[in-house]
């Protein structure tokens, strides 16, 4: 077999287990974006004990591994978890050990580009939705948030593209994801076709990012045309 | 119809505005001039609760209280009879031009959305905007998009409508068509406060004139007692250097 078909084929032996990856960053994403914008919130904060728990927070999560967060919150939490609340967590689905990982690495970087692109929103948005009589909450949703979002888009995809790339160490703890799938295959041909294995492995991976960058230019362009701000 | 007494504000150390005592009445067409940093915008800022007032007294639509100490309600109440015109337009980049003025009718003023859409469309035509309600902010020119925004503010029906130097953003051949639809507003009968460094607007439109200086009201009368017989020395002075400029 040329190089080539072997790729092909351990491609084909791979990808089932991409659901595992998807999950996981998806529930990731989904989670850690929230958490980030709560952390947003609370940076922005006019509390200065707020804005100093996250900023401690972030910090710390900045600073650690993904592997050791994986590590920390795999071994860590079933003790933290049984001495508070006398509960065991130990048969858990080990998914959701690394989705809380990938979470709490997530809401790091997402706080700090929620933040950035909050404040980069003119002011005036805010008064103009507040004098024609919105609260300030209807201001937020309706006038500043989609402005936030479109601003913070193309530093989001990196992020995303980060905690994807991140995800890969899900198998040091033992889920079968495609890294794992791949492990095996090799395991299986007593250590022969690693270039071709991980090739495959790598060439999913790439796919994937190339399709997430394509996704946000689509949607940026679309909302760049009409809703950059105006230049006074 | 508003009335405001000895409001105060300072940005840290410095006081901004030193007591200033303001009346409109219906009807009133007032023009606001007097040097930069005199607290003009500060002064409109403070009425309509985008900023704090340090202390003084409101009076209006239906709220009594100090500045200071608004509550929830009566802030929202003020900013729902207000209109508020900036100087750089400040439409929502977000939204078209026809959404820029059906929103606080739709969100904040709870409006059916297509009786909203007859209301903003008169507005957008009365300020000559009409065809352009699928525009969005990026894509109109200064004077354009201070238009939509006189629109948005006209929508609304507040009790008075208060104008930041609606024009000093503008290229010059522009200021024009935004002067025009503000005089015409006026001449329906509109209540304004326009803040403003054209004279012309100050002495031919407006019923009288204010002009603040160093965070005071200095003087205020008619435009034939302000441009013509200023008492002031302050006054007297400003007004040399402003009209020998044109």
């Amino acid at each position: 077999m040329t190089t080539l078909a072997l790729i092909y084929k351990f491609l084909i032996q791979i990808l089932p287990a991409i659901q595992i990856t998807l999950i996981i960053s998806v529930a990731s994403i989904i989670l850690g974006g929230l958490l980030g914008a709560a952390l947003t919130r609370a940076k922005l904060s006019s509390h200065w004990w707020w804005r100093a728990i996250a900023n401690v927070y972030i910090s710390v999560i900045r600073a650690t591994p993904a592997i050791i967060m994986i590590f920390v919150v795999y071994y860590g939490l079933p003790f933290l978890i049984k001495g508070w609340f006398h509960v065991s967590i130990e048969g858990w689905n080990r998914m959701y050990f690394v989705v809380i990982a990938l979470t709490l690495l997530f809401s790091a970087p997402v706080a700090e580009i929620f933040r950035s692109a909050y404040l980069a929103v003119p002011a005036g948005q805010k008064e103009a939705a507040l004098m024609v009589g919105m609260s300030p909450w209807q201001a937020f949703i309706r006038i500043t948030l989609p402005q936030t979002f479109v601003i913070a888009l193309p530093n989001l995809a990196n992020a995303i593209i980060n905690l994807l790339k991140e995800g890969a160490l899900t198998f040091t703890i033992g889920v079968v994801d495609m890294v794992a799938k791949a492990q095996m295959i090799v395991a299986n041909n007593s250590g022969g076709f690693a270039f071709e294995t991980y090739g495959a492995l790598a060439l999913i991976y790439w796919v994937i990012s190339l399709a997430i960058d394509k996704l946000v230019s689509l949607v940026e362009s679309s909302f760049q045309k009409k809703r950059q701000a105006i230049q006074p | 119809m508003l009335t405001i007494k000895n409001l105060t504000k300072s940005y840290g150390p410095q006081q901004i505005l030193k007591g200033i005592d303001f009346q409109v009445n219906q009807g009133d067409v007032i023009t606001l001039i007097g040097p930069s940093g005199s607290g003009k915008t500060t002064l409109l800022r403070t009425i309509t609760t985008l900023e704090k007032g340090d202390g003084g007294t409101i009076d209006f639509a239906g709220v009594q209280g100090e500045l200071a100490h608004l509550s929830k309600n009566d802030i929202r109440t003020i900013r729902q009879n207000v209109g508020f015109v900036f100087q750089n337009y400040n439409l929502f980049n977000n939204k078209t031009t026809l959404q820029n003025v059906t929103e606080g009718l739709v969100v904040a003023h709870k409006i059916p959305k297509a009786q909203a859409k007859t209301i903003a469309l008169a507005a957008l035509k009365k300020v000559g905007m009409a065809d352009y309600v699928a525009h969005y902010p990026s894509q109109l020119s200064g004077g354009q998009a201070q238009r939509v925004g006189i629109a948005r503010a006209i929508a609304l029906k507040p009790q008075v409508i208060f104008f930041d130097e609606p024009t000093s953003a503008l290229d010059p051949e522009l200021v024009g068509e935004v002067l025009k639809v503000m005089r015409q507003l006026a001449e329906e009968g509109a209540t304004m406060v326009v803040i403003t460094h054209q004279m012309n607007f100050a002495r031919n439109v407006a019923n009288k004139v204010v002009f603040m200086a160093d965070g005071q009201v200095v003087e205020a009368g008619s435009p034939a007692d302000i441009f013509d017989h200023p008492q002031v020395p302050r006054t007297q002075q400003f007004l040399a250097e402003i009209l020998s400029n044109v």
